[in-house]
């Protein structure tokens, strides 16, 4: 019992670590985004948008990633620790995934002159956002605790099934059917410079995360802990 | 002894034995079936759109809004004096009762896309000469797809409290590869386009039909059980 | 009926904990074929909890059981195979007629003669001329005979029966006497939860009392008389601060 309790203090004390050499990273990130890289020649200055866009993205899809894996080990092996880290990754994917939907179509709105279109990318992100809401919405909504968790667990996999099927669909829909207003259907060219810069946001978002996601099982494991001590 | 087949056949037959007396899955799907054809018809102007061009979405749309109402109720139906509990105390291998449920879904659903095929074929004159066996394997694949994961999270939806609301929310994320193949397949049938141009769409459907049964044998066992 | 000296069940440390709460917190016992036990203690004691366990619907959190000292998984099929339950539920379809609930559940059961088991059972409990019927048509005390003749179509080893007489008209009830003396007799073990006292001691070979997942009795029921039960339940669950019965 004092042994695992030190292992969670140890996941504690790096997830802090994470975080804040996530946030220190971010800081560098910012400066380089205002002051170091160039300022890409078609699109000006709101192309800049795309080192929070594409980090938040990568990460939204990562921490789907883990979802599914520790959900599969949860229904597996019925370890708690398990559905901890897993409601903590979708926590912080349901936040990036946010993001990425809010910053998609800003950028959108200047590049395509329009707030949403079809893209690919942009509409899986919406669908996977949904596919977290009903991973939270089943977790609350049943009387037994462990029952939500398994129901969460079976969405998080299925959903993980499905999230490539739905990528190859969205990608045939729009080879058939070309959208109207669209100035660049691709990413911008990326200069080298602009290359380190989405490479070190992408890093940033990566330890970024997996600190707040280690926080946040711990969040998670210390009400656990209250809940058998308010039981007595 | 008829092993897994008997239990999975005993599933069966009960299910529709059950719907054949009541009928009240597909009182309610057939009556919504024609009454969604009736709304669509007074929501398009002819003049504008022509119906045959978005009948193959309309075909897709109300399969899987009637689907959902019906498949949606397998379970609570099964709530009544505690019948369910009585099968989950039984020895019946779960992805037996899961597969058994879904095959007699299947029948349900078909029945129901069937009508919609011919109360929508007559109120929009749509011309299904062409491949209307093709068109038949495209809509089964999607039928059997949309049953296997409505009859997974029709389970999970009937274990919550929020019911049966809460399975559309969880599904049609999951329906859009079907949706984009099948009507685009649908599409192409109704338009008298070679066969060749669907070939691929359809085996997608048949991949996501089979995969949709796999998955969900596999994890109903962890819906069902306490 | 099988011959007597049927298996014996047995169960150690069983618990389980729903969240933080221990719903059953450590129950063992022992059990010879032919016994009835009369399960015993107020609401939220956690007895139907223990009764789903043994039935196989509900996972333990610990412990073992074992039927003829072989240690099985209750989520089994062999195990659910050999355990048959009735509950104040009849676990029976309205819109299906008597036989085809049985059948139905006798196909479950994977029986081989299964026509001529659905037959004996509607026989037992004196439905046969109601065989054909819908079960929504029936009173409560039919539905609860035929109920009682699902939980034996497989002739389990173990019968649970949980408040099996709530509600039950007399003629249901004199049914459900003679199947438990006949349960006797062909060395299955009984396990009887009841919320009447006398009718518990009456019925039972032993007694268990339980009160917040634990069971502070369990005693052949020959130590007790109809006062010296109500005594003994008043002592125990006041003690632990349990409630009414």
């Amino acid at each position: 019992m004092t042994r695992r309790r030190d292992v969670a203090r140890g996941a504690a004390t790096l997830g802090t670590a994470l975080a804040l050499l996530g946030a220190a990273l971010f800081l560098v990130l910012l400066w380089m985004v205002w002051f170091w890289v160039p300022t890409e020649a078609v699109q000006g200055v709101v192309q800049r948008i795309f080192y929070v866009h594409v980090p938040s993205a990568w990460v939204a899809f990562m921490a789907f990633g883990i979802v599914a894996l520790c959900s599969a080990m949860y229904l597996w092996l019925k370890d708690e620790r398990f559905d901890r880290a897993a409601v903590a990754a979708a926590e912080g994917g349901m936040v990036f995934t946010t993001i990425v939907l809010l910053t998609g179509p800003l950028w959108g709105k200047i590049a395509w002159g329009t707030y949403w279109t079809w893209e690919p990318r942009l509409t899986l992100t919406l669908l996977l956002w949904f596919i977290y809401l009903g991973y939270f919405l089943v977790r609350q909504a049943t009387e037994n605790p462990e029952r939500g968790k398994r129901f969460a667990a079976v969405v998080g996999i299925v959903g993980a099934f499905d999230i490539p099927l739905i990528h190859v669909s969205v990608l045939w829909f729009r080879s058939l059917h070309p959208q109207p207003v669209v100035l660049n259907t691709e990413g911008p060219a990326l200069d080298a410079d602009m290359g380190i810069t989405i490479g070190v946001a992408v890093l940033t978002f990566t330890i970024l995360f997996l600190g707040l996601m280690m926080l946040r099982y711990e969040v998670e494991t210390a009400r656990a802990r209250a809940a058998l001590l308010e039981a007595g | 002894m008829k092993g897994y087949l008997g239990q999975l056949g005993a599933v069966v037959r009960k299910d529709l034995t059950q719907e054949l007396r009541t009928r009240q899955r597909l009182a309610t799907m057939g009556a919504f079936t024609v009454l969604v054809g009736v709304l669509f018809n007074f929501s398009v102007d002819p003049a504008l759109v022509s119906m045959q061009d978005i009948a193959a979405g309309l075909i897709w749309l109300t399969l899987i809004f009637a689907g959902v109402m019906g498949v949606g109720r397998t379970f609570s139906l099964e709530a009544e004096d505690g019948a369910f509990q009585g099968v989950l105390l039984s020895p019946i291998p779960r992805d037996a009762l899961y597969l058994g449920k879904v095959a007699a879904n299947v029948v349900l659903v078909s029945v129901v896309v069937a009508l919609i095929v011919g109360v929508f074929g007559l109120f929009f004159q749509l011309d299904y000469g062409a491949h209307p066996l093709a068109l038949a394997l495209t809509l089964f694949c999607g039928v059997v797809g949309f049953v296997a994961l409505a009859t997974l999270f029709g389970a999970v939806t009937a274990g919550t409290t929020l019911g049966e609301s809460l399975l559309p929310v969880l599904l049609f994320p999951l329906l859009v590869p079907m949706v984009v193949y099948g009507v685009g397949a649908t599409n192409r049938l109704l338009m008298g386009r070679p066969l060749t141009e669907v070939e691929g769409n359809i085996r997608i459907l048949g991949a996501f039909a089979v995969a949709a049964v796999a998955v969900g044998a596999g994890l109903f066992r962890h819906v069902v059980e306490d | 009926m099988t011959a007597p000296g049927g298996p014996r069940l047995e169960a150690e440390g069983l618990a389980r904990t729903f969240g933080a709460q221990r719903a059953v917190d450590g129950v063992s016992f022992r059990l010879d074929p032919g016994c009835v036990l009369s399960l015993l203690g107020p609401n939220g004691a956690g007895k139907t909890t223990l009764l789903r366990i043994l039935a196989g619907g509900l996972r333990p959190s610990e412990g073992v059981v074992r039927l003829g000292g072989e240690a099985l998984d209750t989520r089994s099929p062999e195990w659910q195979s050999r355990v048959g339950v009735l509950s104040h539920q009849g676990f029976l379809y309205g819109h299906l007629t008597a036989r085809e609930n049985l059948r139905f559940y006798a196909d479950l059961y994977d029986l081989d003669d299964a026509s001529d088991r659905v037959e004996a059972g509607l026989d037992s409990v004196e439905l046969t001329p109601r065989g054909n019927d819908e079960v929504r048509t029936f009173s409560r005390g039919m539905k609860q005979r035929l109920a009682l003749a699902r939980t034996l179509l497989h002739e389990p080893d173990v019968v649970l029966l949980d408040e099996p007489y709530t509600g039950l008209d007399a003629h249901a009830a004199a049914v459900l006497r003679g199947v438990l003396e006949t349960l006797r007799d062909g060395a299955r073990t009984v396990i009887l939860v009841t919320h009447n006292l006398t009718e518990g001691l009456e019925l039972a070979d032993r007694v268990a009392i339980q009160v917040r997942g634990r069971w502070v009795v369990d005693a052949p029921s020959a130590q007790f008389d109809a006062a010296t039960i109500h005594d003994r339940y008043r002592e125990v669950v006041e003690g632990a601060g349990g409630g009414a019965p």
